[in-house]
């Protein structure tokens, strides 16, 4: 379609006003003032009795205050928990191969009543760069990624390691991630 | 006194700025030759960030390499991940077979991306010069572009948004509407932006006439992008080579005179106000439907099909296990990425890996040319220079 090259205009040439400086540093000023003092009052005014909402900047005191992240946000990789108490991993290993870094390892076994379950399913913290390609191409939706984003790092990496206990987390907990990933990622009308 | 100078003994002085100093962001060592404060002789020195990035992709399966783009240029993480993935289809034969949703989506996220690579290049020169105010300003509006680029792919910075195929995740629910405000606001902060900078003496002095460089020169050192156009040369891929949908819009695209940083400053400031138009247009004429392509062998089949289909569960696990069978050949597609032309030339000998993975950063070209555009100059030259080249050490360095 239409649209051009276009010369930008670098002969940027001041007026006599401009050149003055003086006028130009005040007005300088008062495009920053335009930030500052509405800044400024609406925090005072947060701060001596209104809410929290009433602060118009752009940061937020954290950890007193969470920020509200997106429903496709991909945070630490858990493992889902049925309903039954199980975890739902039934150890094919799709996850081990599709992770990148390889930071994932599963050994597998079987119950009484014949299903699978992974006996030792360790994710390894340190390495795992929160791609979300385990969570792709896990075909029983039993690893998804929470948006879980605190206490991932230490000061050692041993704690970093996670088992199966540090991964699972109850069904409930993770409708919204579940819900989204059949509403926007691998729902069938997205194919 | 300059007799005194005559009799003096005087000799050109070495120095090393960088690795780590604060304005060579991106880990870059500039070994000057310098007579007083004028710069001689410019050494550039790279590599300090080399990842061996061409060795992973080319150890994982071609899915497998889409998280170590998004590290390249992780400014614009967005448009690292259309261009492996352009490629990759190139390659399969399934370029001209992408839903038009998917297409469309990949040129908006693209054009955030611009839109955040060039905030960021931007405010951080200005901060450089001294003028923190304005970098406050365009971090936020860089903020806001990157919440809605989290809101889509699931990260700010390490989108790995794009599959061969289609696409992550589709748009969230009022995308539109999150993208009217956003603009709306980063609009008004373009706009303190020039007011603060643009006519501002001390910033122009620093800005104009210094990191000139010919059209000739430019060419010949392998240029792209914003340094190339700012030389006069009217180089854009989006136009000269039109890829997913930049033949349907309608955008322009400045370019500059002299190639100095001030034209490279005013083509850059230009680029943001189009690509905010890209999107809005975009915006306006998206279509609905599916956002990968029905094709169980490229892309993992949905989820409830794997559970229900054998077929699909056949292609899930081989796509995941070996890799998309993508047929030998080879292939470059050059994208125009926020700092200049983004192309993979990929080689494929058959299976599940790629053979060679060749990334054509941008950054690579523009720094080879810093020493050529500072020669001459003062020391505190660099600074703005070097700014407005844009270094990624991730793209660079590999
Ligand atoms: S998010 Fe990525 S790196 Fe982390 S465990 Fe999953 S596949 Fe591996
Ligand atoms: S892909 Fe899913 S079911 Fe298979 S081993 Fe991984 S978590 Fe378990």
């Amino acid at each position: 379609m239409s649209g051009a090259y276009k010369k930008v205009n670098r002969g940027v040439t001041l007026t006599l006003w401009e050149r003055l400086y003086f006028p130009e540093v005040i007005r300088g000023v008062l495009i920053a003032a335009g930030h500052f003092v509405p800044n400024f009052v609406s925090v005072t005014k947060a701060y001596f009795g209104g809410k929290p909402s009433d602060r118009k900047i752009m940061t937020i005191y954290y950890p007193e205050e969470k920020p509200v992240l997106p429903e496709a946000y991909r945070g630490k990789p858990v493992l889902v928990r049925a309903r039954d108490g199980r975890g739902k991993c039934v150890a094919c290993g799709l996850c081990e191969v599709a992770c990148p870094p390889k930071c994932i390892s599963i050994v597998g076994g079987q119950r009484e009543d014949g299903t699978r379950y992974p006996v030792t399913y360790v994710l390894n913290g340190a390495v795992c760069i929160f791609c979300g390609f385990c969570e792709e191409a896990c075909p029983e939706e039993a690893i998804v990624m929470s948006d879980r984003y605190e206490g991932l790092c230490e000061y050692d990496r041993k704690p970093m390691v996670y088992d199966k206990e540090a991964l699972l987390v109850p069904e409930e907990k993770l409708t919204r991630r579940l819900d989204y990933i059949r509403r926007r990622m691998y729902g069938k009308w997205n194919y | 006194m300059s007799e005194l100078r005559m009799d003096l003994h005087t000799e050109p002085m070495i120095l090393s700025m960088g690795p780590s100093h604060p304005a060579t962001h991106g880990t870059v060592r500039f070994l000057l030759k310098l007579d007083g404060e004028k710069i001689l002789n410019c050494d550039t020195e790279i590599g300090y960030l080399h990842r061996a990035f061409e060795k992973h992709c080319e150890n994982g399966t071609w899915t497998q390499a889409f998280p170590y783009t998004d590290r390249l240029n992780y400014n614009s993480a967005v448009q690292n991940n259309v261009a492996y993935a352009l490629a990759a289809e190139e390659l399969l034969g399934v370029a001209g077979k992408m839903p038009e949703r998917a297409v469309y989506v990949r040129t908006i996220m693209c054009e955030l991306a611009r839109l955040a690579d060039h905030y960021t290049n931007l405010g951080a020169a200005t901060l450089e010069l001294g003028a923190l105010t304005a970098f406050l300003y365009f971090v936020e509006a860089r903020e806001l572009v990157w919440d809605l680029i989290e809101s889509v792919c699931g990260a700010r910075l390490t989108s790995n948004y794009v599959r061969i195929g289609g696409l992550a995740s589709d748009l969230p629910e009022g995308f539109a509407d999150h993208v009217k405000r956003v603009f709306a606001t980063n609009r008004e902060h373009w706009r303190q932006f020039d007011k603060l900078l643009t006519k501002n003496r001390i910033f122009m002095d620093r800005m104009r006439d210094t990191g000139a460089i010919s059209a000739e020169d430019a060419i010949a050192l392998g240029f792209t992008g914003p340094c190339l156009r700012a030389a006069g040369v009217e180089y854009d891929v989006r136009k000269a080579n039109p890829y997913l949908v930049y033949d349907r819009v309608d955008f322009d695209v400045p370019v500059g005179t002299t190639g100095d940083n001030f034209d490279k400053y005013l083509v850059r400031m230009e680029e943001i106000n189009q690509s905010l138009r890209i999107v809005e247009q975009l915006l306006g004429k998206l279509p609905k439907g599916p956002i990968n392509i029905n094709d169980a062998s490229v892309r993992n089949p949905a989820k409830e099909d794997v559970k229900n289909q054998i077929q699909s569960m056949i292609h899930h696990f081989k796509n995941t296990i070996e890799g998309i069978t993508v047929p030998a050949g080879e292939v470059y597609v050059p994208t125009e990425g926020s700092n200049g032309e983004v192309g993979f030339y990929l080689v494929s000998v058959g299976g599940g890996k790629p053979w060679k993975c060749r990334v054509r950063p941008p950054s690579f070209a523009l720094t080879q040319g810093v020493g050529e555009m500072v020669k001459g100059a003062f020391l505190a030259d660099i600074i703005p220079t070097f700014d407005m080249i844009n270094l990624i050490g991730g793209e660079c360095d590999r």
